[in-house]
């Protein structure tokens, strides 16, 4: 019937180990911060923290995915859909952006062209260092 | 040191493991919404790393804590995920102090047998 079975976020007893490798986790850390210093438990928090946002939004997505009833398989699109209206994922809009048709981002580049000429669509400031 | 863009990205194996875990059997994820899912969980680490950052900074302090990451996480619309995190912050804290209480019954024990330098330096000042 209608209503899709979510599960929440799956019940998990609270544990002390991680799935995602920590020396990756290090690294991208570190590719954020000015100082090297990163503790084994900040390292673990943070490790711990992206594996509940990686069920956080495949969950969510799913529920976008199921509400929408085309099937069971989860899409871009439903990825997309759900960044676009979630206030705390505002930081992936540039990441995952909702995918347009050509002729309807050419329509859009037409309407655009009143409100200014200045939009850069040349690649031209490249600055090569030898 | 990030040499390459590729060394942020997450293993895309255990990526999709946790996918599966956190929906019904019956699900399926198209491979662009996985590697949509892992872009944006290494996007998602380097937000709430500078987000911590900026926080501890503006606290004087140079590095981040456990502290930090939590009350970004809050602040960010995240709070949804901080008593769970918390619960095995407390987890991880009593392995490490169980790991670190055994390491020194272990070395109470065996000071007897292993004549290091320590010992010895014990036994010496003992004497004295």
């Amino acid at each position: 019937m209608g209503e899709p079975k979510i599960q929440s976020p799956v019940e998990r007893a609270p544990n002390d180990e991680t799935v995602l490798p920590l020396s990756r986790v290090r690294v991208i850390m570190k590719s954020s911060m000015d100082t090297e210093l990163i503790t084994n438990e900040v390292l673990f928090l943070m490790t711990k923290c992206t594996e509940l946002f990686v069920r956080h939004l495949a969950g969510k997505a799913y529920v976008e995915a199921s509400r929408q009833k085309s099937s069971e398989t989860m899409e871009y699109k439903h990825l997309s859909q759900l960044v676009n209206k979630s206030k705390n994922l505002e930081f992936l809009l540039q990441i995952l952006p909702e995918k347009i048709r050509v002729h309807k981002f050419q329509e859009m580049l037409r309407l655009n062209r009143f409100a200014g000429s200045d939009s850069s669509s040349s690649e031209s400031g490249s600055e090569s260092d030898g | 040191m990030v040499e390459r863009i590729e060394d942020l990205n997450l293993p895309n194996a255990v990526i999709a493991r946790l996918i599966k875990e956190s929906l019904p059997d019956s699900a399926s994820v198209s491979k662009e919404a996985r590697g949509a899912i892992a872009r944006a969980a290494s996007v998602f680490a380097i937000f709430v790393t500078s987000s911590s950052t900026a926080l501890a900074h503006k606290q004087n302090h140079k590095t981040i804590t456990a502290k930090d990451i939590l009350q970004t996480l809050a602040e960010l619309d995240f709070e949804s995920f901080v008593p769970s995190l918390t619960e095995d912050l407390e987890v991880y804290r009593k392995m490490v102090k169980d790991k670190k209480e055994s390491k020194a019954n272990k070395k109470d024990t065996s000071s007897s047998e292993n004549a290091n330098a320590s010992s010895t330096a014990v036994a010496e000042e003992a004497i004295e």
